[in-house]
């Protein structure tokens, strides 16, 4: 099988993790912009951190044979930070209409201040203006109101439903993003939120349509393999493959390629290390086989 | 000349491009003839992904030709097409030779992703009063990306003619680390100083203590500099060397006016590679494009 993680912050993770991937059949992910556990100091801090998602992760990612896509956003938590916060969207025309973006995120509410507000709907006002998909990472208390209210306000600011995802949900927030017409992602934790089990269960009980399984994995105890780990225990238990191939594969695909920024088709060729992709002779693709015993070299 | 750039690259650029895209090219190369803003530079550097794709050029030799008629000795082969139109792009402003474009081309590295970046560098022989770019390029030779340093190392006359030696033999040692096709590094013949050539001595000795094989692209590097290091390196290697690699080994000795050890080494050889490196090498053919050949069963085929 394969699949397509669309929320993980490799940036936070090791080469070990980009191997044991690779083997586990993850082709493509998607590494939202986010904060790094610490506040940062300055906006040079945003720039060198945009900075690195659309080139040197995409480069590290290139060499296990995994497309690397990102998005491009000011996270909850500094919109709170209100001087740095104006400075850091200010970079936003810089970084978020570059190659390989696929939305503006992870943005939306932590803990709902008007600061947070604020920052969020200068976003969706951007991504409107641009035509791009919104990725919205949904507060970890008062989830229902906070996801409520980011879908409202997204509505009103002019986000196509469609072109709306909605992430870290469970069993008690599905329901409402489905009915909004938004995609609802699902972060597989280990031990804590979301574990796979209750995965299995909320495909079982809503169908696969619209829904999408990540890791959400990041510097914080997380797991790199949830999505394959997922897909297993749905195949385990009986819920059909073709709803794991939606809901590990296709959604995310459907929900981000309207950025234009996928090319599908080449997604759908076989993996290759990618690593003579601008300087070969006369091809972009060789149809080698993933090296993901070679390191990175320096 | 940055007029007649433009020209030759639109030419280039017209039929590869859909009409859309190809309309996208025709208004932004207007916009930035008659001059543009920063951030305006900036987006269209960026936009132009959504019309052109990583696709390689498979240039026809006409068009080879037309390229060769810039006098600026670039290989252009390796591009793909989104780089050309991002390098149309920058070569379409009307202030090239101003502070204005210097201040807004290096602006563009702090927030170029991967593909812009390696655009970016690709540009650099492209563009009139290169030495004011030196840093920048010397900056991109730090990269940790493979494919940013090729774009620099490789297929450009600019590090060869704007580079100081410091510079110049960690481009060669670091193309060689990374197993890049040496051959392609324009301007090696001519510069393989007497510290390159010791350095590169001192690499391969590295390479035997470590057991690890000595890349083809390695006797590229020496000059005749230090004959005894090179004559007894190429009887060590000999020995375990393939057909490919003994045909390096060939010319990389005539190349350091060794060709006496060459036949020494190739006199009982009945291997049609080495006889005709033999050859070449009695001959004095033994720059840059000899090696090509030698890359397609070596590991240094593409890094
Ligand atoms: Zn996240």
């Amino acid at each position: 099988m394969r699949f397509f993680d669309p929320h993980i912050h490799m940036v936070s993770r090791t080469t070990d993790d980009y191997q044991n991937m690779a083997a586990a059949g993850i082709r493509a992910v998607i590494e939202p912009a986010f904060w790094m556990g610490q506040p940062r100091t300055n906006v040079g801090s945003f720039v060198d951190y945009f900075a690195t998602l659309v080139g040197w992760e995409r480069f590290r990612a290139s060499q296990f044979g995994i497309a690397h896509y990102c998005t491009i956003g000011v996270n909850s938590k500094e919109a709170n930070n209100e001087g740095l916060a104006r400075e850091a969207l200010e970079l936003l025309p810089h970084f978020a209409l570059k190659e390989g973006v696929v939305a503006i995120g992870e943005i939306g509410y932590d803990e709902i201040t008007p600061a947070e507000e604020w920052v969020y709907q200068h976003q969706l006002q951007f991504a409107v203006d641009h035509d791009m998909v919104v990725m919205v990472h949904s507060p970890h208390r008062d989830k229902k109101n906070g996801i409520i209210r980011s879908i409202d306000v997204a509505r009103e600011i002019g986000v196509p439903m469609e072109k709306l995802v909605i992430d870290h949900n469970n069993e008690e927030t599905v329901q409402a993003v489905l009915d909004a017409g938004a995609w609802a992602a699902f972060t597989i934790y280990p031990n804590t939120k979301m574990g796979s089990e209750r995965m299995v269960e909320i495909v079982r009980q809503y169908g696969p349509d619209r829904l999408i399984v990540d890791s959400s994995a990041d510097w914080g105890v997380s797991d790199p393999l949830s999505v394959p780990k997922t897909a297993h225990l749905m195949q385990e238990r009986g819920i059909e493959q073709s709803a794991i191939e939606l809901t590990c594969w296709q959604n995310a695909i459907d929900a981000y390629a309207q950025s234009g920024q996928i090319d599908v088709d080449e997604l759908m060729r076989d993996p290759v290390i990618d690593q003579s992709q601008s300087f070969s002779d006369n091809s972009v693709l060789r149809g080698q086989q993933p090296r993901i015993d070679e390191p990175v070299q320096n | 000349m940055s007029q007649s750039i433009t020209n030759t690259l639109e030419t280039l650029l017209a039929p590869r491009l859909a009409d859309t895209a190809l309309a996208f090219w025709q208004k932004s190369r207007d916009e930035l003839t008659a001059g543009v803003s920063t951030h305006r530079f900036a987006a269209l550097i960026a936009l132009a992904s959504r019309h052109a794709k990583r696709t390689p050029l498979e240039l026809s030799p006409e068009e080879i030709d037309a390229i060769a008629e810039l006098g600026v000795s670039i290989d252009m082969r390796g591009w793909n097409l989104l780089e050309l139109l991002r390098v149309g792009l920058i070569t379409a402003r009307c202030d090239l030779n101003e502070v204005s474009f210097a201040e807004d081309f290096e602006a563009q590295f702090v927030y170029a992703d991967e593909g812009e970046t390696c655009a970016l560098y690709r540009a650099l022989a492209l563009l009139p009063a290169g030495e004011r770019f030196v840093w920048r390029a010397g900056e991109g030779c730090r990269t940790n990306m493979n494919n940013v340093f090729a774009t620099i190392a490789l297929d450009t006359p600019y590090p060869v003619q704007h580079f100081d030696d410091t510079a110049w033999n960690q481009l060669v040692m670091k193309s060689l680390f990374l197993e890049l096709p040496l051959w392609r590094v324009l301007g090696l013949d001519n510069r393989r100083s007497q510290d390159l050539t010791r350095m590169v001595l001192d690499f391969a000795e590295e390479r035997e203590s470590a057991g690890r094989a000595i890349n083809n692209g390695l006797w590229l590097c020496l000059g005749p500099h230090d004959n005894e290091r090179t004559s007894a390196l190429a009887l060590r290697a000999w020995a375990a060397a393939n057909s490919g690699q003994h045909a390096a080994i060939v010319l990389g000795l005539a190349r350091c006016n060794l060709v006496a050890v060459a036949e020494q080494l190739g006199a009982d050889s009945i291997d049609t590679s080495v006889t005709s490196a033999l050859q070449a090498a009695q001959n004095g053919q033994t720059d840059n494009i000899h090696f090509a050949q030698l890359t397609a069963d070596n590991s240094e085929t593409q890094a």
